[in-house]
């Protein structure tokens, strides 16, 4: 994004807040304060990207994914890289894939309804004016009508289908599941983005985890970065931060980044911690703030996202085309569920080395099959969960004796996937398996697989069971506030972007209100 | 396979007819592509006479022509023009696709030409009229050349020098020959083949392996004893010779990429970056791979699993020296197993622990390697565990499987064709047909494999 021009501070100046990272949760939280006039500076690890200079070429592509290794434990170790996390400005909205339902009640009441996880301490009816100022603002396209949410309205129409929607299409309305146009967070008509430019309507290219190239895909730096630099604020790209330090009353005084290998010292009069559900447990335990609680890096969770694909006797290439154009809500409490929560459905399409590795690791794939099973691509069509998942204590993130570049411990990660998650993983291939059957699949296979970075830094009522209260403020620093995914204290069903950037707009507006 | 072509630029004050030799050499197996550059042969131009607008106008004679499969040969002049249209095609400017290798002739390097004051004024007096005379072409040729041509080759070369504009023959001295390109051209990563005369001047020998070697980081440099400096015309043979093993031991080894999905790069419905991409991707791999993390040995271990993980069939691209160079450049997927060390550690401890693989049966080596995935195979002691053994060949099989996928031999394969989705625009292009069984104009149409094993696997 343009960048030349914007308003810069110096290290020395005491800066209104510092906000580190530049997605979904730091992008609202800079575009809020900068646009009261406050004084803001955010660090971005990566770099700051030319979108045209962006590559469908998968390998390639990972340029804009935080490839900085992270070590993985446990019995479904998560595999980070391209699948879940950013790195540039814009953070992960750079490479998301736009699918954006919005959480449902039931989700943040889940222990009052199951007795199972946590609830969330914000209502639901509280979350919703802020998931629609984001919508409103950003710029959704969804289906006119919303069957699990009739009041809901998207100001533009839904994503154009492809063959694997016609195929989701198809399946459902044979077994009576009802299905739709997802939400998406794309245009689907020419655009006109406030101080960030014409946005065109989206072309179907298909490479929305690769980069939009167009400005269609909504990122945070065609929407609400944009904004924050017209309101005074500056983003400071290739800037690592290493420490946070505090002054003599405990309230962080400034924070310390490398940038170009030279350390710098940006003094501040608060921070905003938004770099995600890995990197913002890793610094905490790096420099071991706002963790009386001892939650910091626990309960992390990732939404099971396993997959069904299925062959046909057409030729699906669903490469083509907004890659994940169908869901289905019928599925977040089913009748017969033997488990806690639910999940969502989504059509899938998918580009050809995302897959081979999907198949490798969630497949088991080798050798002449997986070589055949390649040579079948452009038959493939699939359906995809994306399901709940519980907090447990057995998967956290710590801090490893390996150091990174920056000198920085890297994070190690221990997933397994409980019995609730494993309950629900079992109904979900059923369901999918019984979709793409009946949407006239010669053959099926599942791949199993995981998606996004949640939980390690839980929002909740107590300063003894969470990092931060319910609007995103740490117990223990009372300068630092947390806007990302890893305050949610529990996954919920829908995709967590359009959450992040909603609690981003919430926690920004109770730090000024404060 | 389809039949190459190469495409040959000449030198200053020559034509394309100076290939003709060579073409007679090569014709059965190559299509054989002379151009006259402007100012020169047929011609008989005053404009278009720097060297970006003779690489211009080389790159559209090029796409016009469409091959998607070609070499690129340049002579003397036309070295340095050749280099400059492979550096603009390996970073995806050009607009083509489908260079595979470079045959340098005595060429004038991208650095400026080396030549004394006194014969760049001898040679720049010839054209001060406005015309060269026979005496002066007369002077040029013997100049030129190792031992007298022969008279058919001679009246050639003389005729050419003389129908030369000499507005191009002054530009090429006075401008062309001292511009400094090197550092846009970089290295080239391209195979190549550097030929010099051995009784040539600055450009012989010495000349080539200092200013044009360091520019192709994998070229061969031939010597043709007694030759001079008009090497197509002195010695057409040993040319064709070493364009025949250039091709047979480096550039034209690997799968072939189909014309349609060459186009299709090379259109502008793929962005420059992109085609930059699949340009170098799609070279040839080095026969004479030396790995940079695994020891040969390793190496060898890894071409023998990389064999069984991605069969293929037909002309293979070496996957295991791709992954020893990811390796060795310290490429990451951005996370491990905390069991595993790290990534090139853990390729060195499993390919020593299965050292010998390449000897067993093909029933042996699958066995192994389905004990591998279950855990219950046994590395030696001081390797990796039997645990350990699983989650690297884990990532083995990604790495592998996604290097061949990556090649856009690969792509046609598979039927993928989203690497052209939108070229250099902000509207790009994107996928207007999008149902099954639905096929947009411009889309190539399916390059399945005839191998029969694998096509009753995707069924």
């Amino acid at each position: 994004m343009r960048l030349d021009g914007m308003r810069t501070y110096s290290d020395d100046e005491i800066v209104d807040a510092v906000v580190i990272g530049t997605g979904a949760g730091g992008a609202p939280v800079l575009a809020t304060l900068a646009e009261r006039g406050l004084r803001v500076v955010a660090l971005e690890a990566g770099p700051n990207f030319d979108p045209h200079e962006f590559t469908p070429d998968e390998n390639q592509a990972v340029d804009i994914n935080w490839m900085e290794e992270r070590l993985t434990d446990g019995a479904n170790p998560t595999a980070f890289g391209a699948n879940n996390s950013g790195r540039g400005v814009g953070g992960s909205t750079l490479h998301w894939g736009a699918f954006t339902p919005r959480p449902d009640p039931r989700d943040l009441k889940l222990h009052s309804d199951s007795g199972k996880g946590v609830d969330w301490p914000i209502e639901h009816a509280e979350l919703i004016p802020y998931i629609e100022r984001v919508e409103h603002f950003v710029g959704i396209a969804g289906p006119e009508s919303y069957p699990w949410d009739p009041s809901r309205k998207y100001l533009m129409p839904p994503p154009a289908r492809n063959a694997s929607s016609d195929m989701m299409m198809r399946g459902c309305e044979a077994l009576g599941i009802r299905a739709t146009d997802a939400p998406a967070a794309l245009t689907t008509v020419d655009r006109h983005q406030e101080h960030a430019g014409l946005r065109p309507a989206c072309s179907s290219c298909g490479s929305c985890h690769q980069g939009c190239r167009s400005g269609a895909k909504v990122s945070m730096d065609t929407t609400y970065l944009p904004l924050a630099v017209a309101h005074g604020a500056e983003i400071r790209p290739d800037s690592m931060v290493t420490g946070i330090e505090l002054d003599g009353q405990g309230r962080v005084s400034a924070v310390v980044y490398l940038r170009d290998g030279v350390e710098h010292r940006q003094r501040c009069a608060a921070l905003f911690l938004c770099a995600g559900g890995v990197e913002t447990p890793r610094l905490l335990l790096h420099t071991g703030l706002a963790n009386s609680s001892g939650q910091v890096g626990r309960n992390y969770m990732a939404h099971g996202a396993t997959q069904v694909w299925g062959t046909f006797e057409t030729e699906m290439r669903s490469h083509r085309g907004y890659p994940s154009s169908i869901i289905t809500e019928d599925t977040l409490r089913p009748d017969d569920a033997d488990f806690a929560g639910g999940y969502l459905l989504q059509s899938l399409g998918v580009v050809p080395l995302t897959l081979a590795t999907t198949m490798v690791r969630g497949g088991g794939l080798w050798g002449r099959e997986l070589v055949g099973a390649m040579d079948g691509y452009r038959y493939l069509a699939g359906v995809g969960m994306n399901g709940e998942c519980l907090p447990s204590d057995d998967n956290v993130l710590t801090l490893s004796d390996e150091k990174d570049a920056y000198g920085i411990p890297k994070a190690r990660v221990a997933f397994s996937s409980g019995e609730n998650e494993e309950a629900m993983d079992r109904h979900a291939i059923r369901t999918m398996t019984a979709i793409v059957e009946a949407a006239g699949a010669t053959s099926t296979r599942v791949l199993a697989r995981t998606a996004h970075t949640i939980g390690t830094a839980r929002m909740g009522d107590s300063a003894d069971s969470a990092v931060v209260d319910a609007d995103g403020r740490s117990f223990d620093v009372p300068n630092l506030w947390i806007a990302d995914n890893s305050v949610f204290p529990s996954a919920v069903v829908a995709n967590p972007a359009l959450a992040i950037m909603a609690l981003g707009l919430r926690s920004a507006e109770k730090f000024l209100a404060a | 396979m389809s039949t190459p072509t190469i495409f040959c630029l000449h030198a200053l004050g020559s034509s394309r007819l100076e290939f003709e030799p060579l073409a007679e050499r090569l014709g059965d197996d190559f299509e054989v592509v002379a151009f006259d550059l402007p100012g020169f042969g047929e011609a008989n131009r005053a404009e278009g006479l720097s060297v970006d607008e003779m690489v211009d106008g080389v790159i559209r004679k090029i796409r016009r022509h469409g091959s998607t499969r070609f070499l690129l040969a340049g002579h003397s002049m036309g070295g340095k023009v050749a280099t400059l249209v492979a550096a603009r095609i390996l970073d995806g400017s050009a607009g083509l696709f489908g260079l595979t290798g470079v045959v340098l002739l005595a060429a004038s390097p991208p650095s400026p030409e080396p030549m004394s004051d006194e014969s760049r004024a001898q040679m720049l007096g010839w054209a001060a009229t406005g015309r060269i005379d026979h005496d002066a072409a007369r002077t040029f040729v013997d100049d030129n050349v190792g031992a007298p041509l022969g008279a058919a080759a001679d009246e050639r070369a003389l005729a050419d020098v003389q129908r030369s504009r000499a507005e191009a023959w002054t530009a090429w001295f006075e401008r062309g020959s001292r511009e400094d390109r090197s550092d846009e051209v970089g290295t080239l990563d391209v195979p190549a083949v550097i030929l010099a005369g051995g009784a040539d001047g600055p450009l012989g020998e010495d000349g080539q392996r200092r200013l044009n070697l360091p520019v192709y980081g994998r070229a061969d440099v031939v010597v043709l004893e007694g030759a001079g400096h008009l090497l197509p015309l002195e010695r057409p043979d040993e040319v064709a010779a070493a364009v025949r093993t250039l091709w047979r031991e480096h550039a034209g080894r690997g799968p072939e990429v189909p014309v349609d999905v060459g186009r299709v790069i090379a259109s502008g419905r793929t962005n420059t970056r992109t085609r930059r991409i699949l340009a170098r991707r799609a070279l040839a791999d080095r026969p004479s791979y030396e790995p940079r993390a695994l020891t040969p040995a390793q190496l060898e271990t890894l071409r023998a699993v990389a064999a069984r993980v991605v069969p293929q069939t037909g002309e293979p691209i070496d996957l295991a020296a791709r992954v020893d160079s990811q390796l060795h450049r310290g490429h990451s997927d951005g996370w491990r197993n905390v069991a595993l060390p790290p990534d090139p550690e853990a390729y060195r401890l499993a390919l020593t622990a299965l050292a010998g693989f390449g000897d067993l049966s093909e029933h042996a080596r699958d066995e192994t390697l389905t004990a591998i995935v279950d855990g219950s195979w046994t590395p030696p002691a001081g390797t990796l565990t039997a645990d350990q053994m699983t989650l690297w060949f884990e990532d083995c099989r990604v790495d592998l499987s996604r290097t061949w996928l990556a090649h856009p031999a690969t792509m046609a394969r598979v039927g993928f064709d989203g690497f052209a989705n939108g070229g250099d625009v902000q509207r790009i292009q994107g996928f207007h047909l999008l149902a099954a069984d639905t096929r947009e104009g411009w889309e190539p149409l399916p390059h399945p494999t005839h191998d029969h094993d694998t096509q009753e696997a995707a069924r």
